[in-house]
């Protein structure tokens, strides 16, 4: 039986070989909620990169796991040091080595089988630093929206999504809504606003 | 209160950003936004770049899954009313996320099992048959609702509690195979059970007998006895998550703790209410912390839809059955059905009790008068109705008055019983059938029905009994 916990509650507890010294590193509250950023962040990345390059859903899953905790196995040798980089930015330097060699790993362990899938894989390019950068960038943007979502009435996230995100006109939506076209505005660019504090909060 | 016209102003537009008007001033900048479409450009262009607005469509629009709107509106340009509709499309997802299958009868894999079809959808999941090749059995697989799965806090609680759940082993609480991942939405496995929701038994067929009422009450409240001795709550009781399977003779609480755990998850974040909050207990329409008691109350107002055939807390909104939860009382049983008898209506009213307090105190103690009320309409005669739905004298008992009030009731019950021999097999032929659709197995016909035809004269004369009993009461009072 697969469980898998992610989440704001869980990380911590998903690892249980590396948890002792995850813990012991993670003491710092700012570090413990960076690491779970970056899980809520760098999961899917691995998993998306995964599928795309034709893994079934077990095998990409087991890709970001993998990934994970050799990232957060090397956490030991992370020092808090003010002349280094932040936990956060070493962090993601780990990550995408661990994500660049466990894709590079695959391919010849893989190569065994000759499947559809093996033959899929080999076509795909391996991972390169543009690939991950737009992925990550793409992650961190949903992540802000997620964690955003929330904090607004179902109508603002619903003035913001018909505009901002489908297109559609203004003046439509506020028909549409019952509302004014300037309480449309005003909601959209809430919750943009809010989104990049949210983004600038998580890459600072 | 009409306003007069604002002029335009960057300052404001700043100011709006810095999140520093005040509400009267805000107020007025939406007004002027309506009109000057400069100003709603500089917004625009204030809050982020054209190329941050684009990347933000781009970047979020491509597999929307836990973002989009959770809602559609649909205006109607004539009457130019507004109406919201949830999105139901928690199946449309969840069949996306299904892998292909090479056997064409499928509509896809999933982690090892074949999906034969949707057995359904509700406000927190989807529930499909799926078949397990490995063991050759069907299994029901319940997925979280992609709309829930998006917060890591309810897929962590959604999987804690299913792993609570399977701990519990009982006929009567659905079995959980196991708990696991699919495309980042948790999903249980369960056994695939083949039968009806007591919601779909009472809206085809109506209010259900007596009998029926007291069996499926008593093994629900068995159900929830084993759980509540595991440390688990339900927390969302209602006719929906009890099972019938072969009539009333197997029922089965499906849904143990999961779905309101997700549900109390998106309410602590949006505020909003997922599902019914038809059958909650008052201490939950509060938000307040729950103990097994709430699920006693919840198991009171099924018991009152079997009765009735609906809810016992109705209102046009949400938020209108919650305040009724919380303050008022449910209209009387016997207004609706009168063929129940008064003692069942007492005990619905003391699981109806606000104060937990006042409630029977465990499900084991329901369970067990359940099975007594059972044995007690079945036989009459020789079960007598337990103690505790006796009607009980207010005021302060004086011994000597209460013997002799016992030994006139006492009398007058002997009295009764044997009119109501007499009456039972005499009036038997002329009693037309009960308008009940739900026609019980052939042979058990007669005694059911020679049953019911006891019960509503024993009902009859134990209300002239009460009557008579007030009248001896008030007698003694009497100086
Ligand atoms: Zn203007």
């Amino acid at each position: 039986m697969r469980v898998f916990l992610v989440g704001e509650e869980e990380t911590v507890h998903e690892f249980p070989d590396t948890r002792n010294s995850l813990l012991l590193k993670l003491r710092d509250k700012g570090d413990c909620e960076s690491w779970q950023q970056f899980v809520a962040v760098y999961r899917p990345v691995v998993y998306r990169m995964a599928r795309r390059r034709g893994m079934q859903d077990a095998d990409a899953q087991d890709l970001a796991q993998a990934v994970l905790v050799a990232v957060a196995e090397s956490v030991d040798r992370w020092e808090a040091d003010p002349r280094r980089a932040r936990f956060r930015t070493w962090l993601s330097r780990v990550a995408k080595n661990a994500i660049i060699d466990a894709f590079r790993r695959r391919r010849p362990d893989a190569a065994i089988g000759g499947t559809t899938e093996v033959a899929r894989l080999q076509q795909q390019p391996e991972p390169d630093d543009a690939e991950l950068d737009r992925e990550h960038r793409r992650e961190v943007f949903r992540w802000a929206a997620r964690q955003v979502r929330w904090e607004f009435a179902e109508e603002t996230w619903l003035a913001f999504w018909l505009t901002a995100v489908e297109g559609r006109h203004v003046k439509e939506v506020a028909g549409q809504l019952g509302k004014s076209a300037g309480a449309v505005y005003i909601a959209r660019s809430r919750v943009m606003r809010r989104l990049q504090e949210k983004i600038v909060e998580l890459e600072e | 209160m009409e306003a007069k016209p604002t002029a335009c102003d960057d300052t404001r537009i700043a100011r709006f950003l810095r999140r520093e008007l005040t509400d009267e001033e805000e107020r007025l900048f939406e007004l002027h936004l309506d009109t000057c479409e400069t100003c709603s450009e500089k917004l625009d262009r204030s809050t982020a770049g054209p190329a941050d607005w684009h990347e933000a469509a781009e970047l979020l629009r491509d597999e929307p899954i836990d973002l989009e709107p959770l809602s559609v509106v649909l205006s109607d340009a004539d009457s130019g009313e507004v109406a919201r509709h949830v999105v139901d499309d928690s199946v449309r997802r969840v069949l996306e996320l299904l892998h292909p299958t090479d056997d064409p009868q499928m509509l896809g894999r999933i982690a090892g099992y074949e999906v034969v079809g949707v057995i359904g959808s509700g406000g927190n999941g989807v529930v499909l048959k799926a078949h397990d090749s490995a063991l050759n059995r069907y299994v029901a697989i319940k997925m979280l609702a992609p709309h829930l799965a998006s917060s890591g806090a309810a897929r962590g609680r959604f999987a804690r509690e299913a792993v609570a759940a399977a701990a519990v082993m009982h006929e009567n609480v659905i079995a959980i195979h196991g708990v696991q991942e699919h495309g980042g939405l948790p999903f249980l496995v369960m056994p695939y059970v083949r039968g009806t929701s007591l919601q779909k038994r009472i809206d085809q067929k109506g209010t259900l007998a007596l009998l029926e009422i007291l069996r499926i009450g008593m093994q629900a409240a068995a159900g929830l006895a084993a759980a509540h001795a595991q440390g688990l709550v339900h927390r969302d009781i209602k006719p929906a998550n009890i099972l019938l399977a072969g009539g009333v003779e197997r029922v089965t609480i499906t849904d143990f703790g999961l779905a309101r755990a997700v549900d109390d998850a998106s309410m602590t974040r949006s505020g909003i209410i997922a599902g019914t909050p038809q059958f909650m207990s008052p201490e939950q329409a509060r938000g307040e912390a729950v103990d097994h008691r709430s699920d006693l109350f919840s198991l009171g107002s099924v018991l009152y839809a079997m009765c009735t055939g609906h809810p016992p807390f109705r209102a046009d909104s949400s938020y209108g059955v919650l305040q009724r939860i919380c303050q008022s009382t449910p209209r009387p049983i016997r207004q609706s059905n009168p063929d129940l008898p008064t003692w069942f209506c007492r005990l619905v009213d003391r699981l109806h009790q606000k104060d937990p307090q006042k409630r029977f105190q465990s499900a084991a103690e329901v369970a067990d008068l359940l099975a007594r009320c059972v044995a007690h309409v079945q036989q009459p005669l020789a079960q007598p109705l337990p103690n505790e739905l006796c009607e009980k004298h207010g005021g302060v008992p004086v011994p000597h008055r209460r013997a002799w009030a016992v030994a006139l009731v006492g009398g007058l019950a002997v009295a009764a019983t044997s009119a109501v021999l007499w009456l039972g097999q005499g009036s038997q032929s002329d009693q037309s059938p009960r308008p009940d659709t739900s026609t019980p197995p052939a042979a058990a016909n007669d005694d059911v029905r020679w049953n019911d035809d006891v019960d509503r004269l024993l009902r009859e004369l134990n209300e002239s009994v009460e009557e008579l009993d007030k009248d001896t009461q008030q007698l003694f009072e009497e100086p």
